[in-house]
């Protein structure tokens, strides 16, 4: 199983983590290097943790746990109506980048009001595409109380956050309600910390299901395969999205023959994925357990 | 500006008492009004806002946003009603108003028309104060509680909304708890 981490340092002597990595068989999910600071999200095998920390220890730099790395989190609102973003889902949504998560956000077309508010089956589905969705609603206990069975009839897990403290709810984190400005007080800055962390032990949830009964690759592992097939283009952000138990691509329709052909190890990508378009972006990647189709060497 | 919110719990209260604020105070209109009241009763999906208007800000005139420079030249002093001044001189004195700059603006006009043009109005807060009044009411009210009806009362915008049929008792009971803060106002 890889684990992501997150280094932050200097240039110095930087290429020799980058190769570091490479031997050890991980993998750089994401780069970002401005003038003299870099940034690197490394997804590499567990036993390998000290082989990095010591290469890192001779270059200086910060080397961070991510909690929510490799998992894609959808924001859902009940509308994106000036009443319920950009405040707080911008917030909330921050946050979870910070934790390594990748976010996308989504307003209800008609999650409004207590009585009224509904989900469409198309929303479901779309919901359902990512590893876990955060419900932000409103301040009232009577309307979150109501509002709930919008998120009983969601798959992947999923965290409601909203006003009432005292509330008792499944997944709740209470504290953060509408908001007219960013959440910028130290409070505000702890709210937004435990609802983290209370997604974190959900995803880890769903992280152990998978690792009972194991993937074929390993997600890292395809989208590398991947851009080797397909170089990413010029200018493109983040082509290729991993989630804990596939990818989400996106890439051109024509592509999509050729996509099915990338070898992984000894297999086909057809043979040990389901690929189906997606309803929000791109296309999905289910990758099938190594029960279901053997292992790739 | 005071604002007052009653009906739901602590934290509820206490969070729309910051959004009555944040919202008057982001249209601009915080200055003009007396207090605000808000009834939220999340149980029956009724909510009741209340605008009690105050004093309004003066009219903006020529004089109080443009200083003469030379005989023809005068420079903007407050760019936020630039828009408002050059419509307005455009539409009076035609093309012998000119923009030459960002906040530069030449007038080719007599002596005795100076007067006259210093008292044009070029923004009555007036105008629009019920408009912005409502809008940020709109702001405030839940997005779900689209039945609206309005109760009026003299120097007051109050405002039922709820997601379903507004009743006859509760529009009666609005009436009371409005007509309540104006004689409890009225005795502070």
């Amino acid at each position: 199983m890889y684990k992501i981490m997150m280094f932050e340092g200097g240039v110095y002597k930087f290429n020799e983590l980058k190769e570091l990595i490479e031997d050890i068989g991980g993998f750089i999910l994401q780069e970002s290097v401005m003038q003299s600071e870099t940034m690197l999200h490394i997804a590499f095998p567990e036993e390998e943790e000290r082989t990095i920390r010591n290469k890192i220890k001779d270059l200086g730099g910060k080397f961070t746990k991510l909690p929510l790395a490799g998992t894609e989190i959808i924001i859902v609102a009940p509308s994106l109506g000036k009443h319920h973003a950009v405040n707080p889902m911008c917030d909330i949504a921050e946050f979870l980048r910070r934790e390594g998560a990748i976010t996308n956000m989504m307003g209800l077309a008609r999650g409004v009001g207590k009585r009224i508010a509904q989900i469409t089956a198309e929303e479901k589905k779309i919901i359902n595409e990512f590893d876990a969705a955060v419900f932000v609603f409103g301040d009232f206990k009577d309307c979150i109380e109501e509002k709930k069975k919008l998120c009983d009839q969601i798959e992947v897990p999923y965290l409601i956050v909203g006003g009432p403290p005292d509330l008792e709810l499944d997944h709740y984190v209470g504290g953060i309600g509408r908001k007219t400005d960013r959440m910028r007080r130290k409070g505000e800055i702890d709210t937004l910390k435990t609802m983290t962390a209370e997604l974190g032990k959900i995803l880890d949830e769903k992280r152990l299901e998978v690792e009972e009964d194991p993937l074929a690759a390993s997600p890292p592992f395809i989208e590398e395969m991947i851009e080797m097939f397909i170089p990413p283009k010029a200018g493109e952000e983040l082509p290729v999205i991993i989630q804990l138990d596939g990818l989400r691509i996106n890439i051109e329709e024509e592509d999509v023959g050729r996509i099915k052909d990338v070898e992984v190890g000894k297999k086909k990508l057809s043979e040990i994925c389901e690929l189906k378009k997606s309803l929000f972006k791109g296309y999905l990647l289910k990758i099938k357990t190594e029960a279901e189709v053997g292992g790739i060497y | 500006m005071e604002v007052k919110v009653e009906g739901g719990d602590d934290f509820a209260n206490a969070s729309y008492t910051t959004i009555c604020q944040d919202t008057f105070r982001d249209l601009g209109v915080r200055a003009s009004i007396d207090r605000v009241y808000l009834y939220v009763d999340p149980k029956d999906h009724v909510f009741i806002i209340s605008v009690k208007i105050g004093r309004v800000s003066s009219p903006v005139k020529v004089d109080d946003i443009t200083r003469q420079e030379t005989e023809e030249r005068y420079r903007i002093t407050n760019e936020k009603y630039a828009p408002k001044l050059l419509a307005l001189l455009w539409d009076k004195y035609g093309e012998r108003a000119q923009q030459l700059s960002r906040l530069e603006i030449t007038l080719k006009i007599d002596e005795k028309e100076i007067d006259d043009l210093k008292a044009l109005i070029v923004y009555d807060p007036r105008e629009d104060l019920v408009t912005r009044i409502l809008d940020g009411m709109d702001r405030i009210l839940p997005e779900g509680a689209r039945v609206r009806c309005p109760i009026s009362l003299p120097n007051r915008i109050t405002i039922i909304a709820s997601e379903n049929t507004i009743t006859e008792d509760w529009k009666k009971k609005a009436e009371e708890m409005v007509r309540m803060q104006e004689g409890v106002s009225e005795d502070v």
